[in-house]
């Protein structure tokens, strides 16, 4: 009776479910929550537009960016925090935006713009993941993006250099990594026993950068350094995403078998 | 981000805070904007928070004064620096901090909740500054180009336009509506409120360098006259906001003595 939810978005390697944050960000969530997801992951027969992804379509609605798609999902009656304090509602965005404003910078630059890394690893996996001839033009749209954002939102005018910057936001985004880890000590989630739309944020950025095998590694050593933050990842990977194991190789074509395992039924579906 | 001259952080330290040290700020009445006055108030509040003597200088030209070209910045002894995060750093290298009582994980909150109010407030003021019609003609416009002659003030204006405009699309508020702008600093400040609760300062008895930042945007909300009354609007909805800004209002600013706060 619920509308059929269908999310496409960007797929898995290195034992993720998708090597991209915002469709782990979505993925993440809908495990937690119990909305029922039918996971369309990109590939080379995907006709529509990819600049937005992820996207969720119902049956009227086509909605796109995390943010939007996990309000329309609690709108829906899915939803991940009905246990929170109104107190814990508010640090969610809080913590929300110290991952966007400190953390986000590096991970753009690690995956997108750091140039042994997108070259080897980002961009021959996405560009494997789409159809000739976009798969030409649009990693580099994505990494152009990637800088344009990092230079806009952290750089100086009128000259916007990348250099002055690099340096400023790892170490932002190790202290990000830090006070994160502080906050979780050694709970399971960062609010109590049950997962919330923060742990989702939190699973969604650091997954891909613990797990994906990147040459050049500053920002990974420095997590994998905090292990709460690790077992972390690792624990959401294993209870709510049971991946079988198809062979993962940055430039795979065929369709990931990814095996949604059950889902944790404490949540609120109707 | 601010930008610190070089200075290893003993030399730092071993001079005192001066009593000549100045804010400069552009001018109050015909050109500072909204999120630069939101942005100024922070520091003031902030330094007197910290018992620390600051004269307030308006300049024309300040946002070019600027080493990194935000305002508002602070001159003490030899040292230039601007922006709320460097100069709460270099006010700590001098040996003064509100925050130092608060654990790791206190720490980690008030950074949250810094990093809230930058993500929300401050990108909402400005893009009810720069990328709403109404306000960029009837108000914005005319005041960011006051100082300059023709045609110097309609190029500079358009230039901080077209660059505060890539900057939204770049974060995903381009294609954003007003309302829906406003409805996230609504939802910013209910998060603020609901933080904040019955107690006087975000981390009960003493403020941090949080209470600045919020009272900045919040009190500079209240009391600028923008086109229609939407925006302020949202901040009366939560009592416990207004009666915070009137509290620092009323300890840091009219009991100092000090001017009050135009």
């Amino acid at each position: 009776m619920a509308a059929s939810l269908e999310l496409s978005c960007w797929g898995g390697g290195w034992g993720l479910p998708s090597v991209h944050s915002e469709s782990l960000v979505v993925m993440a969530y809908a495990k937690f929550s119990g909305a029922p997801l039918k996971v369309n992951v990109i590939d080379n027969t995907w006709r529509g537009s990819r600049g937005d992804v992820p996207i969720l379509t119902t049956e009227d609605n086509i909605v796109s960016q995390p943010a939007k798609i996990l309000n329309f999902l609690r709108k829906q009656k899915y939803n991940a925090d009905y246990e929170l304090s109104a107190k814990q509602g508010a640090d969610t965005l809080a913590y929300i935006a110290l991952l966007e404003e400190k953390l986000l910078p590096a991970v753009l630059h690690t995956f997108w713009v750091e140039s042994d890394n997108y070259f080897t690893v980002t961009k021959p996996w996405f560009a494997s993941q789409i159809p000739f001839p976009l798969s030409l033009i649009l990693p580099g749209r994505m990494s152009r993006g990637a800088l344009n954002r990092i230079l806009l939102t952290r750089g100086q005018p009128p000259l916007y250099h990348l250099r002055e910057v690099e340096a400023q936001i790892y170490r932002d985004a190790k202290e990000c990594l830090n006070l994160l880890s502080n906050r979780l000590g050694t709970s399971q989630f960062f609010f109590g026993n049950t997962p919330s739309t923060l742990d989702a944020y939190v699973f969604g950025f650091l997954a891909p950068l613990y797990k994906v095998r990147f040459p050049k590694i500053q920002l990974q050593e420095h997590l994998k350094q905090l292990s709460n933050l690790c077992r972390f990842c690792d624990d959401i990977l294993s209870s709510y995403f049971r991946i079988s194991l198809g062979a993962f190789s940055c430039v795979n074509r065929y369709q990931q078998q990814i095996d949604f395992g059950e889902v944790h039924s404490h949540d609120s579906t109707t | 981000m601010g930008h610190m001259v070089k200075q290893n952080s003993d030399k730092i330290a071993a001079e005192p805070w001066p009593e000549n040290a100045t804010l400069y700020q552009q001018l109050k009445g015909e050109q500072i904007l909204l999120s630069d006055n939101a942005a100024s108030l922070a520091v003031q509040a902030f330094l007197q928070m910290c018992n620390l003597p600051i004269k307030v200088v308006c300049r024309a030209n300040a946002e070019y004064m600027s080493p990194s070209g935000k305002v508002p910045f602070i001159h003490v002894g030899n040292q230039v620096v601007s922006e709320l995060g460097p100069i709460v750093q270099f006010v700590k290298a001098k040996g003064h901090s509100l925050s130092d009582g608060l654990d790791e994980v206190q720490k980690a909150e008030m950074k949250a909740y810094m990093e809230l109010v930058n993500n929300m407030l401050l990108t909402a003021e400005l893009y009810l500054q720069w990328c709403d019609e109404a306000t960029v003609g009837e108000i914005t416009h005319a005041r960011y180009g006051s100082p300059y002659p023709w045609p110097l003030n309609h190029i500079l204006a358009y230039q901080k336009q077209w660059e505060i405009k890539r900057k939204m699309k770049a974060i995903g508020w381009g294609k954003k509506t007003l309302d829906q702008v406003l409805e996230d600093v609504d939802q910013c400040c209910q998060a603020l409120s609901q933080r904040l609760g019955t107690q006087p300062y975000f981390f009960n008895k003493q403020p941090t360098e949080l209470d600045a930042l919020v009272f900045g945007h919040l009190y500079t909300i209240l009391t600028t006259q923008l086109t229609n009354d939407e925006l302020s609007e949202k901040v009366k909805n939560y009592s416990n906001l207004l009666a915070f800004c009137r509290r620092i209002e009323q300890h840091y600013f009219e009991d100092r003595g000090k001017d009050r706060l135009s």
